[in-house]
């Protein structure tokens, strides 16, 4: 799996998680895959709700890392 | 099983359900909403008196009544149940962390946020739960008018953060940054397992010494605090997400659990001969929850959502939680001091549906309003899109 962004996300929360990912995905071109890390336990919940929402999707499941998840998303 | 129950958060119209029969179970057993700010007003209090400030001719501790401390009160155990209650599941889940935000902007934010929304939750005599949550269920004209308000607000809210210099900037890197940790021996279950030993050890102390409103509100609280962190309950995000992303799902929880909880604080009232928990709906009532609405977005959560964060060791938060006392303590004081009575309160007064149209009335146009609220969201959620709103069309790609 080749990545090609990664979205940081620790220590932001609620709406920036959402907010974020949703702009980062409008910027970047269908296909390219974004990982994103978040340990906001609400982001666990809406980020990859609202992605799917909008029309992406995901690559794989949420891979659980210690306190933080990390999504592959394919924009 | 357990690791079911603690590993993966709850459906939120579940937690919203049981939150709603127990919080009317609760007003049946003490004659008292389950809320928050009124408590956070009172700890306000008390650091001005540790401060020498005489406060005992301020109009507005006189009606919200400072005696004893925190915790000798049932609103005070209310609070710390709810702390300590949402800790015990944060430690179970192993999920405590020190949250620190990135962008050292949003601590101020926090403060100024906190500060807005305890202000105008106080001037309008409640919060997310007094005027919100539990307020409906007791059939007070004031919650609906907070409501309507709040949504209002939250829409100003939604755009004072998505502006960019109060958003900020993310950290984008190109290909992968992440490292991956190693799994580590989990120690916080036990620290959890033993505070709620001790917790439940305080519980049982109440309830042998007699004082059983104290060990009920503990329990009460406790209960509460569980089903908001598990269910990762947001009145903010009820309101603040249809504006942003679309997103309805603590919309709908929350019309839930109010619907359910009307049903449930109805029979209760009538089985009882209670007289329902009925406030003051004035000026004081919109404009506060207005203000409410803009701080609670600009804060990142209400008083509630507020008190679970804090716990999952989101640092934002403390600062919100500061602004949420200060901006109350500054209310109480304006209250006489400044006028506020006077202009925006006085000339309103406490009107129930139950008295204005009796409780069948009372009940059935409660849950059609509910009804409608859930049938919006829903088509809301389905049509709303982030950055384009109702406009048809895929979501777009720059390039």
């Amino acid at each position: 799996m080749s990545i090609d962004y990664t979205l940081d996300l620790r220590g932001e929360s609620c709406p920036y998680p959402v907010i974020y990912t949703l702009e980062t995905l409008q910027e970047m071109k269908k296909g390219e895959l974004l990982q994103v890390i978040a340990d906001c336990p609400a982001a666990f919940r809406n980020v990859p709700e609202e992605v799917v929402k909008h029309g992406y999707t995901l690559e794989q499941e949420p891979v659980k890392n210690g306190r933080e998840l990390l999504f592959y998303i394919r924009a | 099983m357990l690791k079911k129950v603690f590993n993966q958060y709850w459906s939120p119209y579940i937690v919203m359900a049981v939150a709603g029969i127990l919080s009317a179970v609760y007003f049946g057993i003490t004659k008292t909403v389950w809320a928050v700010t009124g408590e956070f007003t009172r700890l306000g209090g008390h650091i001005l008196e540790l401060f020498g400030v005489d406060i005992s001719d301020w109009a507005y501790f006189k009606l919200i009544h400072m005696e004893g401390t925190t915790f000798t009160r049932t609103d005070g155990w209310i609070v710390w149940g709810m702390f300590i209650g949402a800790l015990l599941m944060v430690l179970f889940s192993n999920n405590f962390k020190i949250r620190m935000p990135r962008q050292k902007r949003r601590l101020f934010q926090g403060l100024i946020g906190g500060f807005v929304a305890g202000f105008g939750a106080r001037m309008a005599l409640g919060c997310n739960l007094a005027a919100f949550f539990t307020g409906v269920p007791q059939f007070s004209l004031h919650s609906w008018i907070f409501i309507v308000a709040t949504a209002v607000g939250t829409f100003g809210g939604a755009k004072i953060v998505n502006t960019s210099w109060w958003k900020g900037k993310p950290v984008l890197q190109k290909g992968n940054t992440a490292s991956i940790v190693k799994e580590r021996k989990q120690i916080q279950p036990y620290i959890g397992a033993v505070l709620a030993l001790a917790y439940a050890l305080l519980i049982i102390y109440f309830y042998a010494a007699g004082k059983n409103m104290l060990g009920t509100a503990a329990l009460f609280g406790a209960a509460f605090g569980i089903l908001i962190e598990r269910g990762q309950i947001c009145f903010t995000s009820a309101f603040r997400d249809l504006w942003i992303s679309g997103r309805a799902t603590m919309t709908k929880a929350i019309t839930l659990g109010m619907g359910v909880s009307s049903i449930v604080t109805l029979i209760i009232i009538l089985v009882n001969g209670m007289d329902p928990v009925t406030k003051m709906a004035a000026p004081s009532t919109l404009i506060g929850g207005l203000l409410f609405g803009v701080g609670i977005v600009m804060a990142g959560g209400c008083e509630t959502g507020m008190m679970y964060r804090l716990m999952e060791g989101q640092v934002i938060f403390l600062p919100v939680f500061i602004g949420n006392i200060a901006g109350a303590t500054v209310l109480a004081y304006g209250w006489d001091h400044l006028g506020i009575y006077n202009a925006l309160v006085k000339m309103g007064k406490p009107i129930n549906l139950i008295e204005v149209m009796g409780p069948a009335w009372a009940l059935i146009s409660t849950l059609v309003l509910l009804a409608a609220g859930f049938l919006i969201a829903v088509i809301w959620q389905k049509n709303y899109r982030f950055g384009v709103g109702f406009k048809k069309g895929e979501t777009k790609h720059v390039h």
